[in-house]
């Protein structure tokens, strides 16, 4: 997400699956739709079926989408940037670029062209494995079938410069033209159901709701929203550095357990732990995270199933599992992959003892001290949340009603202007509910009755509580009022270099301005809603309209990006050429360490890249999907992924057992996993597969006597995390689980 | 109870002159085998069907709840159904815009995520090596303790809250404020891993 933000503005896929059905050409690189994104496929293979789109599939491995493709191109796991930049450099030379789209909305284009004239298609062909023929190919197809889509997911993004290697894909999409048109687009496919809406309005350790920072302005502005005054706020924390300074990621926060303090951004060692709704076992390094969940304090796994973590550590006390319901057992709203709003009906109410997390958290925050504040906001109390106490004894809260929930999409509505959250009402969405029969399939866009012209999910940004929300993003050849828009112009009306960051003459939204302007004054913080309207009135985008950024000046160790050899890399004579980045002495609070990190003689021990992924059936940690008997029929165990040639130089034959072990890393023995063989030409030679879903085995040892009695899941399995190396993207610092080193034994 | 399929009206399938394609197929108790065979069954089916019904008992009401899939990002529709408040069934959600009604095996199976077995049915804690079931006061009781004296020692950016991405916009946008609320930005959830 960082990667596209950086780029054109908002971090999020431009266009919409259904979209894809406008497609002519589909790039799906580091994404195996078939599997991960089942229902998205249908749009894709309409495409493929009804536009004679073409259909090409880059990937380490030959995937069930691949088999579905026109082409496939296998790459070694981690040259993106060099696969795509050979591709751009291909375009280039052969002059099938979009001329008026570079001059017209984009920045810096020339500076660009010279500093990825070093992948060469010989050079691209060394680093990615893909031969000249194949890059050649996929050039002129994409060039010759426009408009077309690149779709991506983990395999593009799991890497210690995942954010440069997304940068890429958009810069392919600019050089093409197909932003900001039907059929075109870079279409990342999120992974979880809630993903891009608790990206847009939860937020992580860098930012409040609405991608608003930590900063001072973030935090006022939200203290308005909540009704509190800043100083309460600042008073909560530690200190104003502190309230200001990113906290700990998902991907590295047991080193907030396990370094010294001296090490860390903060002063103290993490002592205790929450884990909402997140298995254990989707973590990298899952052998350091379970070192940390022996040693913290305090561990609440609040989940409706037993996780992972409830098992992994060897520990006797301080773990306390909590039931938590599904979002079945509760109303509410969930974002998908393309920014469309859906309203979730309680199907039944929670069962067993489980409650709602929102319950929990209102049951919590008055416990420790902040009720009052967390259930209020500038237009009040949320609706539903009794005044007594939540565990008044005759009277526990199990769950509370659908109008707090509903409150609290009201309050995200008045705060996350920023990104346009405001006119996805609870009255608006549930509206959509009962006429979804009204949108077109093709734009999903309705045909009459009370939702006439409405995009299905009022896709973000939604202005007002009257807009029909942006299905396709960046789009010009509409008014704004129908979904228009230029590039954010989020970067100011001038580049560093002087150079113009607003968007030519003629290249505008329809029917307001036709030159590029800056942002309206004011828009993302003023919650009159006022600034926001004044823009739409004279048909100018609120945020403006500005350039996508071919060079990103603010990601000072790679404006334009480099391919860096993974820190676990099978080529000691690229590290030398195309090594990582230099050490960080703190990143989200951590040392961050890639040089001394990457070392070229692990190869000679640890001759095969591991890559992982997914299987149809299972989800992520997949707590909830090992514990259906049907999808664990379907798909019942753990296991490798192997070419026949490592498996004969192993002695090793399908169905038996082995032990992958990867390199020390940070500890003191390399990690070992023992699993079943599958043996196949989905991989190359040099490559092997672990799917990550499994949990409940760690180092050869079952863990299935740690469960509370009858929570066991149906399938255990050894976990791919606790094998996956170090090795973490710069900018986002997320986890590099898609190229590790390691070796096979016959166990 | 044994539960016995309905229409959406509360009464029996064969009872139902307004007999449809998929209560027909219940009530034949084909509805797992899909359209095809209905295409062959004939209309004589139709007949027996409508004879048994007589005279049996009314059922409980079918409930339909509109939903999205949870098991990834591209948000497919479905409707659950509900008798006597036990979620008994799933239907297709034909005119959602997205997936027109299909469904991947493990959105056939979402119904699997409240009705397994193996959910955790209540709190409960581990001690001395033993998982011991709580209610949820004193769980709650005894986690806020706990944080309240390591926030006293420590300060507030002892705690990290690894939260879901499956949350709903609301819990996820709630739990941030949490977070802020009690004093540290150590929060995140999966869309970094």
């Amino acid at each position: 997400m960082a990667g596209l933000a950086n780029v054109f503005g908002y971090g999020a896929m431009t266009n919409h699956q259904n979209d894809i059905r406008n497609s002519r050409s589909i790039m799906i690189i580091g994404m195996n739709p078939a599997e991960n994104h089942p229902i998205s496929m249908q749009h894709i293979l309409t495409a493929k079926e009804v536009n004679r789109a073409l259909i090409i599939s880059v990937d380490p491995r030959f995937t069930k989408t691949s088999a579905f493709a026109n082409k496939y191109v296998r790459i070694r796991s981690g040259t993106d940037v060099a696969f795509v930049y050979g591709l751009i450099n291909i375009i280039l030379a052969n002059g099938w670029e979009d001329k008026k789209f570079i001059a017209e909305r984009t920045y810096d284009f020339e500076t660009f062209r010279n500093e990825i004239a070093k992948y060469d298609p010989d050079t691209a062909s060394d680093i990615t494995g893909a031969s000249k023929e194949d890059l050649l190919w996929v050039a002129r197809t994409l060039a010759e079938n426009r408009p077309g889509t690149v779709i991506w997911a983990m395999g593009g993004t799991q890497h210690n410069h995942g954010t440069g290697v997304v940068r890429t894909y958009c810069h392919l999409q600019m050089v093409l033209g197909n932003m900001g048109v039907p059929g075109g687009g870079t279409d990342v496919f999120r992974g979880h159901d809630g993903i891009q809406g608790v990206t847009d309005v939860g937020g992580g350790p860098e930012t409040l709701p609405g991608y608003y920072g930590v900063g001072e302005t973030a935090w006022k502005h939200w203290a308005k929203v909540w009704d509190v005054p800043y100083e309460w706020l600042l008073a909560r924390f530690k200190s104003k550095a502190m309230m200001e300074k990113p906290g700990f990621t998902v991907a590295r926060w047991y080193e907030g357990v396990l370094l010294d303090a001296k090490e860390l951004g903060q002063e103290a060692n993490l002592k205790a732990v929450f884990f909402m709704g997140h298995s254990t076992n989707s973590m990298q390094q899952m052998d350091r995270v379970k070192k940390a969940l022996e040693k913290v304090e305090l561990i609440v796994d609040i989940d409706p199933f037993v996780t992972n973590t409830a098992v992994l550590p060897d520990r006797k006390d301080g773990i306390y599992l909590l039931p938590a319901a599904t979002n079945y057992e509760a109303a509410g709203s969930a974002t998908n992959t393309n920014r469309d709003l859906q309203w979730r009906q309680k199907i039944v109410d929670p069962v067993y003892e489980s409650r709602p997390d929102l319950t929990i958290m209102v049951d919590l925050a008055e416990r420790l001290g902040f009720k009052k504040q967390f259930i209020h906001n500038m237009k009040g109390d949320w609706k539903g949340v009794p005044a007594t106490p939540m565990s008044e004894k005759d009277k526990y809260v199990k769950a509370l009603p659908e109008q707090t929930i509903e409150d609290v999409l009201r309050e995200i509505n008045m705060g996350c202007l920023s990104i346009g959250y405001v006119g996805q009402t609870p009255e608006r969405l549930k509206r959509q509910q009962e006429w979804g029969h009204v949108f077109d399939i093709k734009t999903k866009k309705a045909v009459g009755g009370p939702v006439d012209g409405e995009q299905w999910g009022l896709p973000w940004p939604c202005w007002t509580d009257k807009h029909p929300g942006s299905a396709i993003l960046y789009r010009t050849d509409i008014p704004v009022a129908q979904g228009g828009a230029g590039f954010r112009a989020v970067w100011g009306p001038t580049a560093p270099d002087g150079k113009t960051m607003l968007s030519a003459d003629g290249s505008a939204p329809k029917d307001g301005p036709t030159k590029g302007y800056p942002a309206q004054k004011d828009y993302a913080v003023d919650l009159t809603g006022e600034s926001i309207k004044l823009a739409l009135a004279e048909g100018r985008n609120p945020y403006g309209n500005g350039r996508a950024r071919f060079n990103s000046w603010n990601i000072a160790a790679d404006p334009f990006p480099i391919h860096r050899e993974p820190i676990h890399s099978p080529r000691p004579d690229l590290i030398v050429k195309w090594p990582t980045y230099d050490d960080v002495k703190e990143h989200y609070r951590v040392p961050q360490p890639y040089k001394s990190m990457q070392k070229p003689e692990w190869v000679k021990s640890f001759p095969l890249i591991l890559t992982t992924g997914r299987v149809v059936e299972m989800e992520g940690g997949s707590a909830p999907q090992r514990t259906s008997s049907w999808l664990v029929e379907l798909n019942p165990e753990m296991y490798i992924e192997m070419h026949p040639k490592v498996a004969a130089d192993h002695n090793l034959r399908h169905g038996e057992m082995c032990w992958v072990e990867t390199p020390e890393d940070m500890d003191a023995k390399p990690s070992r996993i023992k699993v079943k063989v599958k043996i196949t030409k989905r991989v190359g030679p040099d490559t092997v597969f672990l799917p990550f879903h499994w949990g409940g085995v760690f180092e050869g040892n079952s863990l299935a006597h740690k469960f509370p009695e009858g929570t066991a899941p149906f399938s255990i399995g050894e976990s791919a995390n606790t094998v996956t190396t170090y090795g973490y993207d710069r900018v986002t610092q997320m986890q590099e689980t898609k190229t590790s080193l390691c070796r096979v034994k016959k166990a | 109870m044994k539960l016995i399929p309905t229409n959406g009206n509360g009464k029996f399938a064969g009872l139902n002159p307004e007999l449809n394609r998929r209560n027909f197929l219940r009530a034949a108790g084909l509805g797992g085998l899909g359209a095809g065979l209905y295409a062959l069954s004939g209309p004589s089916l139709l007949k027996e069907v409508e004879a048994q019904g007589k005279g049996e008992p009314q059922a409980p009401k079918l409930e339909q709840h509109k939903s999205i899939c949870g098991n990834c990002a591209v948000g497919c529709g479905f409707i659950g159904e509900v008798q006597n408040g036990v979620w008994v069934s799933q239907e297709p959600w034909f005119e959602h815009p997205i997936n027109q009604g299909s469904l991947c095996s493990k959105g056939a199976a979402v119904r699997d995520h409240v009705v397994s077995e193996k959910r955790l049915r209540y709190p409960m804690k581990l001690e001395g090596g033993k998982w011991k079931r709580l209610s949820w006061d004193t769980a709650l009781t005894e986690i806020s303790a706990k944080l309240l004296a390591l926030r006293k020692q420590h300060g507030p950016d002892i705690l990290q809250i690894n939260f879901s991405a499956h949350y709903s916009n609301e819990n996820g946008f709630a739990i941030r404020k949490f977070a802020g609320m009690w004093g540290t930005n150590n929060a995140d959830f999966q869309a970094r891993i």
